[in-house]
């Protein structure tokens, strides 16, 4: 396409204009969906994509979804090639095709133009449950993908404009809870097709050739961005460990190692030193990698910056197959996000390495979720209770770091209890900030949680994990800061006595057993006043 | 004529306090006087004193009507009274959890939100409902007694009660309440089933909080208003003007006081309705720009648009409210260069003090008001309230700016224009294109001292068909008070499946609240045969989260119509719907409004379609966007044109509360009602 030239108030406007489609995707998503885990936690994210699937815009949702969609998009450009026509919304939940983990879905729709792709317009929503050996499609200590859920390569959900009634037959036969998935996939639709509208308008009003040259722009510009403040910054190297409590199947840690060398304006990031791929569900697909490395690098660089794929072109990644963060297929990766939220810690701590002026405590890693094979209280049908519990950030050197809020690349809500209790057969006994729990410092990190689940009426099949439960890997505090406390993870039977679990677990429980979790606090920063 | 009786409107600003009045006679008088903060009562009090010098007669006025900041200021500044929040048993952290997400995912060092009750002031009570409503655990007597000790060892100025599903049954939170106010027979006690009966702890518990942390507050402020009227010899019902656009009494809002949170721009909102009315328009978009913010409204077929959630300060409050949009774009917004090297604008603004650079009272970055000044649009004479604009000055910050961004002065200062203005062209498609409608349909109405400035640029960005510039565009919020008339609002949740069934209960319930808030409304002063109702249910899909809301007629037969209704409306928003899902109903919801006696405006002398030679002031060299060398612009008197005259454009038009702009190709033709109609003359 020949360059146009688009003065920079046109620029502006129009890239706002993309960012507030992509918000009012998400509207039309979280206000049209079925399960809370969409509409009141808000795990789900919208964005738009050039006519090859760079991410050009996107409303700031769930930063591990959204730097990986636009490498679903790519495999379905890929996939379907010339076969593409207008109308044709893509699906899509692979992991080893762009997609993070099963139960994120992706739904994607080409936006046409004069008969040729101009743009997509994606969203990907956490659904409560692909199928699988367990209710929620997550499973810490399972081995292969093919025991996660149902695996959905890029294929078309809607064939020009027509619903695929084969494909969502497959669905439908495959998972838990057809009615919430199959109404939430339409909710995801809805944005699509929002999102598609908002595009075309946008062509009527400033021509497609204008939108192109501000896709063109706006990836230049980002790329520039990034560039331009490292050249402010001081050049040398940066190395940093972390370790996961275990492998998901209980076994010894797993390390994740991100070394960074900073020169001029080139930043490389390796990843190498971590430890090969694991034989739990902890292995994180390239994608989400990928997701973790933006948001390492925008959150210590430039906060400030809008999130395109153009900060990628500035860096230069190392992360050869076969490392827990770039596994070979069909190895399983459920439970990613865990390691995902420790790998955005070490990144950032590698980065802070350099730069000490940018350094925070480190936060809450726990990223505590719980998957409950339950039954809707209103309609007796089985259904799937997917919630996740935040824990304290790291302080500054400005502030205390924030209680009870999801951390890094997340950032799920917490499910208020009266929907929780209205939607599933369990009952919370008890939400509430841990005492002491933020490391102490001249700010202080912010506090975990404790909740408690209570399973009713029948015998339901759980799978829950949390990570930090090892002492020795809590969230660290920083310019003599103390450290966060760890998570703790509790079973109670029915008669209140403790029942030993490891810190992930997938098993049957009976009524009245009780889950209690403390997430981990975040580090404190500076020396406490005496 | 003598004058047989007056009203009065006062709405209470940032900066300045807005008062008008009017007698029946057309008669119309307007006041100016700077707001006192420290005690906003005292400017009310010498708006009546200069209305009064000006010929009010306060022993005739017949209604009072006021706007107010007050709620606002006490949440925005966090001089919020000093609450005990009693919660469920293991749940006193709802309020500071509340929804569990970080509003900046990508920044790492972020203030902590402001805290609403601090942590020791959240006492748990040992009870627990289910969520059918059922007893899981007993409140017991001796709990309550427990309870009523620790709140006698905080001493707080006002207690909020919410307890986990008490919008399915209320008993323990009256329970506790009834002892509690026994207890502290002076201190206000809001309890959730009485506040916001609506599911979702963390909302209905932060709403709880606000409506207690304000009462004292706004209680005492409207008391001590109400008794320095009263002095003043005003014995009129005294209202003040709500969130949803209608007025309530004074003494009844101070129980509803999280409910006057966005009283202030909602008499804008409420001009705009009446506005529309006198020019027959059905679709208009309003645009109030003050000094730091602009204030965005749709108004379709005379409805106000309405919401029934807002975040105020990091907290959720749940309230029917106009839903007014608002951009950090106003005359006082700062130009810069980011990291980068490009332009930006706003959202930090130079606000009064120390002001764009021009008015020389210290400021010293680049505003859009310096802009204005550069290119000649404002004028280089003088503005409302004694201020002289420095040209020198504002030539001064924005050459800096140049500097930095590579460009000449000229070319920066319309640049800072522009970028405004595409932020004001995003925000006013926002509300209109984002929702489906197309702006081109609708009529703009710019108000607020800076609004007008921008009403010739705005036209042609958004290419729409006409603009309406009011008479008095810096008090046309207050002037918009007194024609809101009074409203109350009622509502049930449910959370039951529609059944045909029901029906009827859902008649009765309407019937029985008509019943009430007519006798309300009666009892404030408004005649029987002006109250009206509107009514509405709250409806989703069984198993959705979020409702639409589906306005329909309150009677056996209309209800019946809920699940066609609701089908279409899902389908129009988001392109799908099912006849075989079960229909919930969440909320039943219906507002009464009775509407004040009109005073019809004044209207203007009519004149000739050529302005008098005394409307004109002079020429002066206006810089436009296509025109950067600058074109002659004729610059106007408002106050001398009549009705009828017709302006071309370019041209400016003073005021004494504001300055309209005209671009080369627009046409101004004055209304009979003192109006501006400005239109592009080749469409």
């Amino acid at each position: 396409m020949s360059a146009t030239s688009v003065d920079l108030i046109t620029q502006e406007i129009v890239e706002a204009a993309l960012t507030s489609a992509a918000q009012e995707m998400g509207g039309a998503l979280k206000f049209s969906s079925y399960s809370p885990i969409i509409r009141d936690m808000e795990d789900f994210s919208c964005a738009i994509f050039t006519f090859d699937g760079d991410l050009v815009a996107q409303a700031d949702y769930i930063p591990a979804q959204l730097g990986a969609m636009s490498l679903v998009v790519k495999s379905v450009i890929k996939e379907w090639q010339t076969d593409i026509n207008d109308n044709d919304i893509f699906i899509c939940n692979h992991p080893y095709q762009g997609a993070m983990h099963l139960p994120d879905i992706n739904v994607v729709a080409p936006v046409f133009f004069d008969g040729e792709i101009v743009a997509w317009a994606g969203t990907a929503a956490h659904h409560i449950d692909v199928g699988g050996v367990n209710p929620g499609s997550e499973g810490p200590d399972l081995k292969e993908l093919f025991a996660e859920g149902l695996v959905i390569p890029p294929t078309r959900l809607y064939i020009k404009g027509e619903e695929n009634i084969d494909l969502v037959k497959t669905i439908t036969a495959n998972i838990r809870d057809p009615l919430s998935t199959i109404s939430d996939l339409r909710a995801q639709r809805a944005a699509c097709n929002l999102g598609r509208n908002r595009l075309l308008e946008l062509i009527e009003t400033y021509g497609n050739a204008v939108l192109q040259q501000v896709f063109t722009n706006s990836l230049d510009s980002v790329e520039a961005a990034i560039k331009y403040r490292l050249r402010e910054l001081s050049d040398g190297v940066g190395d940093a460990i972390g370790y996961l409590d275990d492998d998901g199947r209980n076994g010894p840690p797993t390390k994740v190692r991100v070394q960074v060398t900073k020169l001029g304006d080139s930043l490389t990031i390796d990843l190498s030193g971590s430890d090969p791929q694991v034989a739990g569900a902890m292995n994180v697909p390239w994608s989400s990698t990928r997701a973790g490395i933006v948001y390492a690098v925008r959150t210590v660089l430039a906060p400030e910056l809008g999130t395109n794929d153009g900060l990628l072109r500035a860096l230069n990644v190392i992360c050869p197959q076969g490392n827990v963060l770039n596994p070979f297929p069909p190895a399983a990766v459920s439970v990613r996000h865990n390691t995902c939220q420790r790998f955005a810690d070490t990144a950032i701590r590698a980065l802070v390495d350099l730069w000490p002026d940018l350094q925070v405590a480190g936060s809450s890693v726990t990223f505590f979720g719980c998957n409950i094979g339950t039954t809707s209280p209103s309609t007796g049908q089985p259904t799937v209770l997917a919630d996740v519990v935040g824990g304290g950030t790291g302080a500054s050197a400005e502030y205390d770091g924030l209680d009870g809020v999801d951390t890094y690349m997340s950032n799920v809500g917490l499910m208020p209890v009266e929907v929780l209790e209205t939607n599933y057969q369990v009952r919370v006994l008890k939400t509430e900030l841990i005492d002491g729990s933020g490391g102490i410092g001249q700010h202080h990190g912010g506090m975990g949680i404790r909740r408690e689940y209570q399973i009713l009426e029948h015998s339901q099949h759980a799978t829950f994990y949390a990570e930090q439960t090892n002492p020795e890997f809590v969230a660290l505090g920083r310019n003599g800061g103390g450290d966060g406390e760890p998570a703790k993870l509790t079973l109670l039977d029915k008669n209140g006595d403790i029942v030993p679990i490891p810190s992930k677990v997938s098993m049957d429980l009976e009524p009245e057993s009780v889950i209690r979790v403390e997430t981990s606090g975040g580090g404190g920063f500076g020396l406490p006043e005496r | 004529m003598a004058q047989e009786y007056w009203t009065i409107s006062i709405d209470t600003g940032g900066t300045f306090t807005d008062s008008v009045a009017r007698a029946d006679d057309g008669t119309m008088l307007v006041a100016k006087v700077p707001s006192t903060p420290d005690d906003p009562g005292r400017a009310l009090i010498q708006s009546i004193d200069v209305l009064a010098g000006q010929g009010l007669d306060v022993k005739n006025v017949h209604i009072i009507c006021h706007g107010t900041t007050i709620a606002t200021n006490a949440i925005l500044t966090g001089q919020f009274s000093k609450v005990a929040l009693l919660t469920t048993s293991g749940f006193r952290d709802v309020l500071a959890i509340r929804n569990g997400t970080r509003p900046d995912i990508y920044n790492l060092r972020v203030p902590r939100p402001t805290e609403l009750v601090t942590r020791e002031n959240r006492i748990e009570v040992r009870e627990r409902i289910t969520r059918g409503g059922e007893v899981l655990q007993k409140l017991t007597d001796n709990e309550i007694d427990r309870v009523i000790e620790e709140l006698r060892i905080i001493q707080p100025e006002a207690i909020a009660i919410c307890l986990l599903f008490s919008y399915s049954n209320d008993d323990h939170e009256v329970r506790l309440a009834t002892k509690v106010r026994e207890a502290f027979p002076n201190l206000s006690v809001s309890v959730s089933s009485e506040v916001v009966r609506e599911f979702r702890e963390y909302p209905r518990t932060s709403t709880t909080v606000i409506n207690a942390g304000l009462r004292p507050i706004v209680g005492s402020y409207l008391e001590k208003a109400q008794q320095s009227l009263t002095d003043s010899g005003i014995t009129a019902p005294f209202l003040v003007m709500q969130s949803n656009g209608g007025c309530a009494i004074a003494t009844r809002s101070a129980s509803d006081a999280h409910r006057l949170v966005l009283s202030g721009p909602a008499g804008g909102a409420a001009g705009l309705i009446q506005l529309a009315k006198q020019h027959q328009i059905s679709k208009v978009i309003g645009l109030d720009m003050g000094g730091t913010s602009t204030d965005i409204c749709l108004i379709k077929d005379g409805l106000l648009p309405l919401q029934s959630s807002q975040t105020v300060n990091d907290h959720t409050l749940l309230a029917p409210s106009v839903d007014i949009h608002t951009i950090g774009s106003g005359g006082g917004s700062i130009a810069y260069a980011d990291i980068t090297g490009r332009l930006k604008v706003g959202p930090i603004s130079a606000k009064a003090v120390p002001g764009p650079a021009a008015y020389l009272r210290g400021g010293n970055q680049a505003t859009l008001t310096d802009a204005h000044v550069v290119l000649g649009t404002l004028g280089n004479s003088n503005l409302a309230s004694n201020l002289t604009l420095d040209k020198n000055a504002a030539v001064r910050v924005i050459t800096e700016l140049a500097g930095k961004l590579g460009r000449d002065v000229t070319e920066t200062a319309l640049a800072i224009v522009s970028l405004s203005v595409a932020q004001m062209v995003r925000a006013l498609r926002r509300v209109s294109v984002e929702r489906g409608l197309d702006p081109r349909e609708f009529t703009l109405v710019p108000f607020g001292g800076a609004g007008p400035l921008h009403v010739g640029l705005l036209l042609r960005h958004l290419n729409l068909g006409r603009a309406l510039v009011p008479n008095l565009p810096g008090l046309f919020s207050a002037n918009g008070l007194l024609t809101a008339g009074v409203r109350l609002d009622a509502a049930q949740t449910l959370l039951t499946p529609y059944a045909v069934n029901d029906i009827e209960s859902y008649a009765l319930w309407f019937a029985a609240k008509h019943l009430e808030l007519a006798e309300k409304l009666s009892s404030d002063g408004v005649e029987q045969n002006q109250i009206s109702f509107e009514t509405a249910i709250d409806a989703r899909y069984l198993g959705q989260g979020y409702e639409l809301t589906i306005p329909l007629t309150p009677t056996v037969a209309g209800i019946a119509d809920l699940p066609e209704l609701f089908h279409k409306a899902h389908f129009d928003l988001y392109g799908h719907f099912s006849v075989y899902q079960p229909i919930e109903v969440v909320t039943l919801r219906t507002s009464a409004k009775g509407a004040f006696p009109e005073i019809p405006p004044a209207p203007l002398e009519i004149g000739n379609q050529a302005p008098e030679p005394q409307a004109l002031i002079g020429y002066e060299r206006v810089i436009f966007p296509d025109f950067p060398e600058g074109i002659d612009t004729a610059h106007y008197q408002r106050e001398r044109l009549l009705a009828g005259n017709i302006l071309d454009g370019p041209c400016i038009v003073q005021q004494m509360d504001s300055t309209t702009a005209v671009l080369p190709g627009q046409r101004v033709t004055v209304t009979l009602l003192g109006d501006l109609l400005i239109e592009e003359v080749n469409s």
